[in-house]
């Protein structure tokens, strides 16, 4: 025999003053958590959604991150021209020779500076990369000292509009068109042409190569016939690979989240014993008469462990809704292995979510189990006389 | 030494205006151990509260030692009780943290005496109701009956001229009950002392020097 | 007895409720102190002396962009200036899976303890470093890190550069505001670059305090509308613009501290009022005895004042232990090199806790207060 839901579901509605600090510790950890994780996320969600499959993205080898690789012209002639190599309509191999720099510029606020990557490519550098659209203007034009911005970055920076020229030393670069990299690493970029930016720049290397492969071609033994050369001194890696591999900013983040969450999450079941003991020592008689009445100890305990569990949901529910408004937002925050500033959402993924409400419902059961086992080990007749 | 005038007090339950006391005239002289019986409800408590400063009338005096207990402002009621009433309450109320002793201290925190004073003082009130060798009993460890006495010891501790006890022995056994009468009603011959007992058990109030009737608020005759 | 041992009595009757309290209450504490500490380690550069007279001179288009070697000829002209090193961030890794490690530096050999003299170093050492071309100076947290003896050999391999360093250790270096770093000399990197002619970036040290605003006004007009136009700024802005890179977490971090804080304040407060309304009988007896409001009010907030202490000494207290005995530059890769709970953090930590206790004793008073002594009585009883 259960005691009805209905009061339990009553109880919980009547003491809702008691119930209040520990609904609003869980759902504040529920909200922090999700906060924290889903900035995590974003990043993450750069690091999968960036490159294709078929390009194979060829750097100096020893170097951590494209920004940091120095390739010599010789070194780019060979890799090209390798075997599996896919080729353009005219027969020359489908690549883009790359060239990052890292350029200190004004944010929108008028007031900071932040790096921003300027990539110079080829122009099959565009036809190489799908997934970035240009969405207003045209593409630059070589040899006119023109670039396209994302628009995530002309959001951020200052000046990035079209139509703008960017002061570079006793040169201008103008802005001719807005590109969007659909979530990817390059929506915190502006591209140029990549001879154009070894001299305005004066850079007397290229950073890396970008190549198709062809359909088929064996990508294992074309990387490591890269990367044992020893005359060549470069290391090939799948464009999709290199950038699953940038997680080292995401990192701390998530280090931060999860240690949050950890010891904030202790306060909130401390919380919640804490006034599920106050209400039980008031409720004793109450538990005393129901099991006068005949229920039995095991069912009343469910049914405190029940009222736990609810208060543990609707608090994660809340702290759900609290968080949910930054889903989306973007922010920008400097990547470790570039040193330039990554623009990326918050994302509260499902998985996030899903994760919380099983921490918030856990703590709620924690936090009332002890409470409520004390309440039901009573003696009836001790638990009638409490006052 | 008390001297009641035409005293009323109205409460309101539930908005419903309800007439506790109703136009109370009554001496109380130096000495006397008053008992005040009466129905639940009758103002008997109501009329004990009153003179021991802990409610306020809404009509009429009523002079404890000249003083107008009626017209006392909140914190002068609280000074005027620290110094001359002693509480004895049905349900014991000694604090439970804190042992026998401690208990019977606890009034004397609001004097300027010097705490060896306060303990020295403390202890004779202790030896007087006979428990001494509990002292550094906790609450808890203790019978109902010498709950009871570390209570009464509480109220005497300060010398008051007043002792106001609400069903005393209501929660006693009977041997431990007579105990406690017996006790106040020596109390009682103390020069000066006044006691005020209210009870529903005719054998208790057979200890007092004189028994008063409420009914419905006012003093009936037997 | 007297009054403060019957609050300490009271306090502490209800044990379990006393300590979940005060554990409640030492958690947030513990996490806001985490938090400020952080906080401060993104935010503040660590001052050191010496630095105000120090100017950093980089590319203006960004710092990952070198900087001509035949600059040095013409800032060194410039009135004002002491001395002139160069200093190149060598991005290199010492042992592969070991996080971010620490930084290389390449710079001026026979320069580094005039421009950055608060190293301490014994002078046979330095002597050893200027002498010997391949030799270098590590700080003494890495040299403690790595078991690096005096002779030893290190072998730096490039991340931006494309060579690797082999090195030799000669001297130890301790009393800096980082003591990780790694100096060698410039002329060495040089030598493996094949002379490119190019630095990272100048340091430059000015004569007098005064002088430091006229020199980077003088520095950066040297070089406007030149192929390689500088930015000089003093060192403390230097390191101000590292901050401003990490962007809006810095921010993040001090919004999440608020809402710590704040919900901290509503759950303690609310526990607190919980434990001090149990006690309403004792509260109407106290009264019934002649204790007056002001004295009842006392002792609510010397109770909730206790729990708060005893939250505060544990949460606070905890933390400072922790993360002096533990080594957070370890557990998050060196992002964190130092963590310290600075006083300021302590007593911060420590004032959000007394304003806790008054917040929460402010609900239980007012309904003390409100109390009749025979309402209270009654409703007990």
């Amino acid at each position: 025999m259960l005691p009805p839901l209905k009061y339990h579901l009553q109880t919980v509605r009547v003491r809702w003053r008691s119930t209040l600090a520990t609904l609003a510790s869980i759902a504040l950890v529920v909200m922090v958590y999700l906060l924290v994780q889903s900035l995590a996320a974003g990043l993450d969600a750069i690091a999968t959604q960036t490159g294709d499959m078929r390009n194979l993205m060829v750097l100096r080898r020893g170097s951590i991150a494209e920004s940091s690789s120095l390739l010599t012209i010789d070194q780019i002639r060979t890799a090209k021209h390798l075997q599996g190599i896919a080729k353009d309509k005219s027969g020359a191999p489908l690549a883009s020779v790359d060239t990052l720099v890292v350029v200190n510029h004004q944010r929108r606020d008028g007031k900071s500076m932040a790096n921003v990557l300027f990539r110079g490519i080829s122009q099959a550098g565009i036809e190489l990369r799908q997934q970035v659209q240009l969405v207003e203007g045209r593409w630059f034009a070589p040899g006119r000292r023109e670039a396209v911005a994302s628009t995530k970055l002309r959001d951020r920076m200052a000046g990035m509009e079209i139509g703008n020229e960017i002061k570079i030393g006793a040169d201008k670069l103008k802005i001719v068109g807005l590109m969007d990299g659909q979530g990817s690493a390059f929506d915190s970029e502006l591209w140029l042409d990549s001879e154009e930016a070894k001299g305005l720049f004066n850079r007397d290397f290229y950073s890396s190569v970008l190549l198709r492969l062809e359909d088929g071609a064996d990508q294992k033994s074309l990387i490591s016939r890269l990367d044992t050369d020893k005359r060549l001194q470069v290391r090939g890696i799948l464009e999709t690979d290199y950038y699953r591999e940038q997680t080292k900013t995401a990192g701390p983040i998530r280090f931060l989240g999860n240690f949050l969450a950890a010891v904030m999450s202790v306060g909130a079941v401390v919380a919640s014993t804490n006034s599920m003991y106050a209400f039980m020592g008031k409720r004793t008689r109450e538990i005393g008469t129901l099991r006068v009445l005949g229920f039995r100890r095991r069912t009343i305990l469910a049914g405190l462990l029940f009222e736990g569990v609810c208060i543990g949901f609707c608090g994660g529910l809340i702290g759900c809704v609290l968080a949910l408004p930054v889903h989306g937002l973007s922010t920008g925050t400097m990547a470790f292995e570039s040193f330039t500033e990554v623009v990326f959402h918050f994302q509260i993924t499902l998985t996030l979510v899903a994760r919380a409400m099983a921490f918030a419902v856990f703590a709620g059961l924690t936090g009332s189990l002890l409470p409520a086992l004390r309440a039901t080990r009573m003696p009836v007749v001790d638990a009638l006389k409490s006052a | 030494m008390v001297s009641i005038r035409d005293l009323s007090k109205v409460f309101y339950r539930g908005g419903q205006p309800v007439q506790a006391l109703d136009n109370i005239s009554l001496d109380i002289p130096s000495g006397e151990f008053l008992v005040l019986m009466g129905p639940s409800g009758s103002g008997k408590s109501t009329l004990m509260h009153l003179i021991a400063g802990m409610e306020r009338a809404t009509q009429g005096t009523c002079e404890v030692h000249g003083v107008d207990v009626a017209k006392l402002d909140e914190s002068s009621l609280a000074d005027w009780r620290s110094r001359n009433v002693g509480f004895v309450f049905q349900t014991f109320n000694l604090i439970p943290v804190l042992t026998a002793l401690e208990n019977v201290e606890m009034p004397l925190l609001l004097t300027k005496l010097s705490p060896a004073r306060r303990r020295e003082m403390a202890e004779a009130a202790l030896d007087l109701v006979g428990l001494s060798d509990r002292a550094a009993h906790l609450p808890k460890q203790l019978s109902g009956g010498q709950e009871q006495r570390v209570a009464i010891a509480r109220a005497i501790v300060t010398d008051p001229l007043l002792i106001v006890a609400d069903e005393p022995t209501g929660n006693l056994d009977a041997h431990s009950a007579q105990e406690v009468l017996e006790l106040l009603q020596a109390l009682s011959h103390e020069p000066g002392k006044t006691i005020i007992m209210v009870t529903h058990d005719p054998k208790a109030a057979a200890y007092g020097s004189r028994v008063l009737h409420l009914e419905k608020g006012s003093l009936v005759a037997c | 007895m007297n009054i403060a041992t019957f609050i300490i009595k009271n306090t502490w009757r209800n044990k379990r409720r006393a300590a979940l309290t005060s554990l409640s209450v030492a958690v947030s504490l513990f996490l806001l102190t985490t938090l400020l500490t952080a906080l401060r380690e993104l935010t503040v550069p660590p001052e050191d002396v010496g630095a105000s007279l120090r100017i950093a001179v980089r590319n203006k288009i960004s710092l990952a962009n070198t900087l001509p070697a035949k600059q040095r000829g013409n800032i060194q002209k410039i009135p004002g200036v002491a001395l002139v090193s160069p200093l190149t961030f060598f991005g290199g890794r010492f042992k592969e899976d070991d996080g971010i490690g620490f930084a290389q530096f390449g710079l001026d050999a026979d320069l580094l303890i005039g421009i950055f003299g608060e190293a301490n170093l014994p002078p046979e050492q330095f002597d050893a470093f200027k002498k010997d071309r391949r030799a270098c100076l590590v700080g003494r947290d890495s040299a403690t890190r790595h078991g690096m003896k005096i002779g030893d050999r290190i072998t730096v391999k490039g991340g931006i550069y494309p060579c690797d360093l082999d090195l030799i250790l000669a001297g130890i270096y301790y009393g800096t505001i980082d003591d990780r770093n790694l100096y060698f000399h410039h002329t060495f990197l040089d030598e493996a670059m094949g002379n490119w002619g190019q630095v990272g970036t100048w340091w430059v040290k000015v004569k007098s305090a005064e002088q430091v605003p006229e020199v980077i006004r003088a520095i950066n007009a040297t070089f406007a509308n030149t192929s390689a136009e500088v930015l000089a700024e003093t060192e403390r802005s230097f390191q101000l613009g590292f901050i401003s890179m990490l962007g809006n977490v810095t921010a993040f971090i001090g919004v999440l501290s608020s809402v710590v804080v704040f919900t901290l304040a509503l759950v303690t407060t609310s526990t607190m009022s919980l434990t001090i309304r149990e006690r309403f009988r004792e509260l109407a007896i106290l009264k019934a005895l002649g204790f007056k409001n002001g004295e009842i009010a006392a002792f609510i907030l010397a109770e909730s004042f206790m729990l708060s202490a005893a939250g505060a000494l544990l949460g606070v207290g905890g933390g400072w232990l922790l993360y002096s005995k533990m080594s957070v530059s370890q557990a998050t890769a060196g992002i964190f090199p130092f963590f310290e709970v600075t006083p300021q953090i302590a007593g911060a930590g420590c004032f959000v806790a007394v304003i806790l206790s008054l917040i929460s004793a402010v609900p239980p008073i007012i309904s003390a207060c409100q109390l009749t002594v025979v309402d209270g009585l009654k409703t007990l009883d």
